[in-house]
């Protein structure tokens, strides 16, 4: 240390100890201070977790008046999941599964109203039964998917059960993110309880000739109309003078747009004939277009995987959904499902097509929940008729729970989907006035609690079973969503007055990109599983397989 | 300096401390120590997932072909030959240059009539500058809700006043939707120019005017000699930090038109957050984020070397 140096250091030490003497902060201080903190913060996370842990033990089962249907069906589900009978897959799941007691299982859920029932029902009677606590990650759709595979890359063990839409499934299990289920099933699950699901659904889960989730949500599109105005003597008579017809629910496409365009020129402004969910972006059109399509003898990939869409068949979709967006409600291009249902419920559109909430809130049962009062109270109840929708219903998405790769329990992870979409607690689940899940079971449609939740309910749930006995499924293979954005770009464009053979075009060569982009051989190997199911083509829906069911 | 009075202090207060090795370290490095956390945070925060980004636009990530093998410039390709990449790009820089353009003129004839006090200017301007605070989701619902058929009521309200049907498309029809857009991005971003204006006008040496009344010159003519000049550094700058926003237009368009008809009103923020997020390509997003990187930081480096000119002058 040379002088200066020295003089420096003496110089800075005599400040520090000035400034110690002083008992104000100095270098060392700060040093220590800093520390605390920092060890303060490391702690805070386990502090952060425990209350966490608290604030979710706060989670109350709600349970609706005993003397109700719902109170039924929840009295139901909570006695089959306690007494028996022992072979039910309740039973079983709940009792192998409080073995788990105190494990926590993380699932994924929609955000919004479809985490109400894992938040408020079956969550906290699982963990009332057996004492495994449910974690609900609210995710918005897209993000059901990206996060489970995100979190797989991650390797993090984030997630138990995942919600997924039966279309990810393929991408999914190759993807190593789902675990299949076929040991599981075998040893807890009752092999009624499976043969309860509608043939159209049973099968859904299934690739490569494995199951890969629990199928969940019923999502079956389904013709609601106003009886009121179809069963009125003055248009039943002007529709018979200028159709020589009956007036009623459609049978084809084209007798839609009639029925629609005449409702329009009796009633209009009052009440239009006809609204669809046409909006840009909303999930609508992609659907809409598929189901007509394919209704209309539309292929979706020729024999070399090339898309099909630029047909006679698409042409003939687009210019009918054309003529029936020209004989709806003004602004009906603007509509999304929730203004749809807005406009039904006040009575201003006589038909419309949707999933299957629209029944339930058009009788009014959902708005007893103050979880759903953004939709408007029913001016209709009671004057809803059911039909099936001209063609083949599309079944638009739905839900299937799958077990995650990663769990790090797996088991318990399996018997909390098994219990959830065992017959009678997946029965008290849709039944819930806030569910967006829709009944999928055979014992659901042939419920009597079911059937008591509103006047008209064992119409609305005969109508459903029917439904899906002619439904078609959405493509189930990778790249579904690139296909599904392409549709719905080609509709809007058209809607706004593109010319239908252009966009067709567009939106093939859209489709052959998307395929060349994952494989023209793996897309072409995952849509040949697709076509082995149920519901694929209008040529092999349950109906045409023998499998149809009849209430 | 008398190097007997530390000691004598030190003494005073008994020895010191003996410094651990720790301690002595730590004693050294105290300015790098103090700097770390920051610098970390920097790291963690801005850097790790720049360098993360431009690792992943060369590689395969998508969530919907497993492995990340490197695949060169393909990303980049795909978004180069995507013409829906191209159409988004040029209607960014319509939509931005058109709305940034009427918010500058209005806003700068709102600070010009602001300027001078009038009774209650204080409640005008603080009612000026509420749309300000509004996110930009809520005030793409709120137009919507104005805007949306068959409930909104601009086009009853349009129908009463012209005396018959209205029935436009404000939401799904050309040229309606592009306007509608732009009403939006006007109504809320406006204010902002008025702000900065009316700070850049209040700061003019109110003499200069003065002198021009004197020599008798025009309005018109001191507002081009005067405040034109005067208020060039404020203008520019308001112009750059606007347009910088502007041309990551998403929130209204997710809300309002949601990208469509088509992709008709697909701006590049639409583009890659529908790439990235509702089809699941990364990779391509994020290649496409830094060629869109590269565009922004071009039209930056204009305006900002603008900026510095007219400053300098």
């Amino acid at each position: 240390m040379n002088d200066r140096e020295r003089r420096d250091f003496q110089a800075g030490l005599e400040a520090e100890v000035d400034a110690f003497m002083r008992g104000e902060t100095t270098r060392r201080t700060f040093i220590t201070k800093f520390g605390q903190m920092t060890g303060m913060l490391a702690a805070s996370g386990p502090i952060l977790g425990m209350m966490t842990d608290w604030a979710l033990a706060q989670q109350k089962l709600e349970l609706a008046d005993p003397s109700s249907p719902l109170g039924q069906a929840q009295a139901a589900a909570l006695k089959a999941s306690s007494e028996g009978p022992a072979e039910g897959s309740a039973f079983r799941a709940i009792e192998a599964a409080k073995q788990y007691s105190g494990v926590t299982v993380n699932m994924t859920s929609e955000a919004g109203l479809q985490a109400l029932d894992p938040r408020n029902f079956s969550g906290p009677m699982l963990e009332q039964l057996t004492g495994i606590k449910t974690n609900v990650v609210e995710l918005s759709w897209p993000d059901l998917y990206s996060k489970a595979v995100a979190e797989h890359i991650a390797g993090s063990g984030a997630y138990d059960v995942l919600d997924i839409a039966p279309m990810w499934t393929p991408s999914l299990a190759d993807g190593g993110v789902i675990q299949p289920l076929d040991d599981y099933i075998a040893k807890y699950m009752n092999a009624d309880d499976l043969n309860d699901y509608h043939p159209l659904y049973k099968a859904l889960p299934t690739y490569k000739g494995k199951v890969w989730g629990l199928f969940d949500d019923g999502d079956i599109f389904a013709v609601y109309y106003r009886k009121d105005i179809f069963e009125d003597p003055k248009l039943v008579e002007a529709y018979q003078a200028k159709f020589n017809a009956k007036l009623g629910p459609p049978k084809t496409w084209e007798e839609y747009t009639q029925v629609a365009q005449f409702i329009t020129d009796q009633l209009a402004p009052n009440v239009y004939g006809a609204g669809h969910f046409r909006k840009a972006g909303s999930p609508g059109n992609q659907f809409d277009f598929l189901q007509q399509f394919r209704a209309n003898g539309g292929k979706l990939f020729d024999d070399d995987m090339k898309a099909a869409l630029a047909s006679d068949a698409g042409i003939t979709t687009l210019k009918n959904m054309i003529a029936a967006n020209a004989a709806s409600i003004p602004g009906n291009n603007e509509l999304d499902a929730v203004s749809l249902w807005a406009a039904f419920l006040t009575g201003k559109v006589a038909m419309m097509y949707s999933w299957p909430p629209t029944g339930r809130m058009a009788a009014n049962y959902s708005q007893s929940a103050t979880a759903i009062n953004f939709i408007p109270q029913s001016q209709v109840a009671g004057k809803i008729g059911y039909a099936v929708v001209p063609g083949n219903p599309e079944h638009a998405t739905g839900f299937s729970k799958a077990l995650a790769a990663d769990s790090a329990n797996p088991e318990a992870a399996f018997l909390t989907m098994q219990w959830m979409t065992s017959p009678p607690v997946s029965l008290a689940r849709v039944m819930l006035p806030y569910a967006l899940r829709d009944p999928y079971r055979l014992s659901h449609f042939r419920s009597d609690l079911y059937g008591g939740l509103f006047p008209s309910a064992h119409e609305y749930l005969v109508n459903l079973n029917n439904s899906a006995n002619i439904g078609l499924l959405d493509p189930i293979m990778p790249g579904a969503q690139d296909y599904f954005l392409s549709l719905d770009r080609m509709c809007t464009a058209v809607w706004a007055g593109a010319d239908p053979k252009a966009s067709l075009e567009t939106a093939a060569r859209e489709f052959d990109e998307t395929t060349e982009r994952l494989g023209v051989d793996s897309q072409r190997a995952f849509y040949a599983e697709f076509l082995k199911l149920p519901g694929s083509t209008a040529d092999n829906t349950v109906e045409k397989l023998g499998l149809a069911v009849t209430l | 300096m008398n190097q007997t009075a530390p000691a004598m202090r030190m003494s005073a207060a008994g020895t010191p401390p003996r410094l651990s090795g720790f301690a002595n370290w730590a004693d050294r490095n105290f300015k790098w120590l103090l700097v770390a956390p920051a610098v970390l945070l920097i790291l963690a925060l801005s850097i790790y997932p720049l360098v993360f980004s431009l690792v992943v636009s060369f590689i395969n990530y998508d969530f919907q072909v497993p492995g990340h093998a490197f695949v060169g410039l393909q990303n980049f390709e795909r978004v180069v030959f995507d013409p829906v990449a191209r159409w988004s790009l040029l209607l960014t820089a319509i939509l931005s240059g058109v709305s940034v353009g009427i918010e500058f003129v209005l806003g700068l004839a709102v600070a010009l009539a602001m300027v001078k006090s009038f009774p209650g200017r204080g409640v005008v301007m603080s009612i000026l500058i509420v749309p300000l605070f509004i996110s930009p989701v809520i005030v793409g619902q709120a137009w919507t809700l104005l805007l949306q058929r068959p409930f909104g009521p601009t086009n009853y309200i349009l129908g009463a006043l012209l005396g018959q049907d209205v029935t436009i498309g404000w939401l799904t029809e050309s040229p309606w939707l592009y306007i509608s857009l732009i009403i939006a991005d006007v109504w809320q971003w406006t204010p902002f120019m008025f702000v900065i204006l009316l700070a850049g006008l209040t700061s003019i040496p109110s003499n200069l005017y003065e002198a021009a009344e004197l020599d008798g010159v025009g309005a018109w003519q001191t507002f081009w000699a005067i405040t034109v000049p005067h208020l060039a550094p404020m203008m520019l700058l308001a112009l750059t930090f606007r347009l910088l926003d502007a041309i990551r237009m998403f929130d209204t368009i997710f809300i309002m038109t949601g990208g469509g008809p088509g992709t008709s009103t697909y701006t590049a923020s639409y583009y890659l957050y529908t790439v990235g997020f509702t089809q699941f390509h990364l990779s391509q997003a994020t290649a496409g984020s830094w060629l869109f990187l590269i565009f922004t930081a071009l039209v930056v480096t204009l305006l900002v070397r603008r900026l510095l000119k007219v400053e300098a002058s």
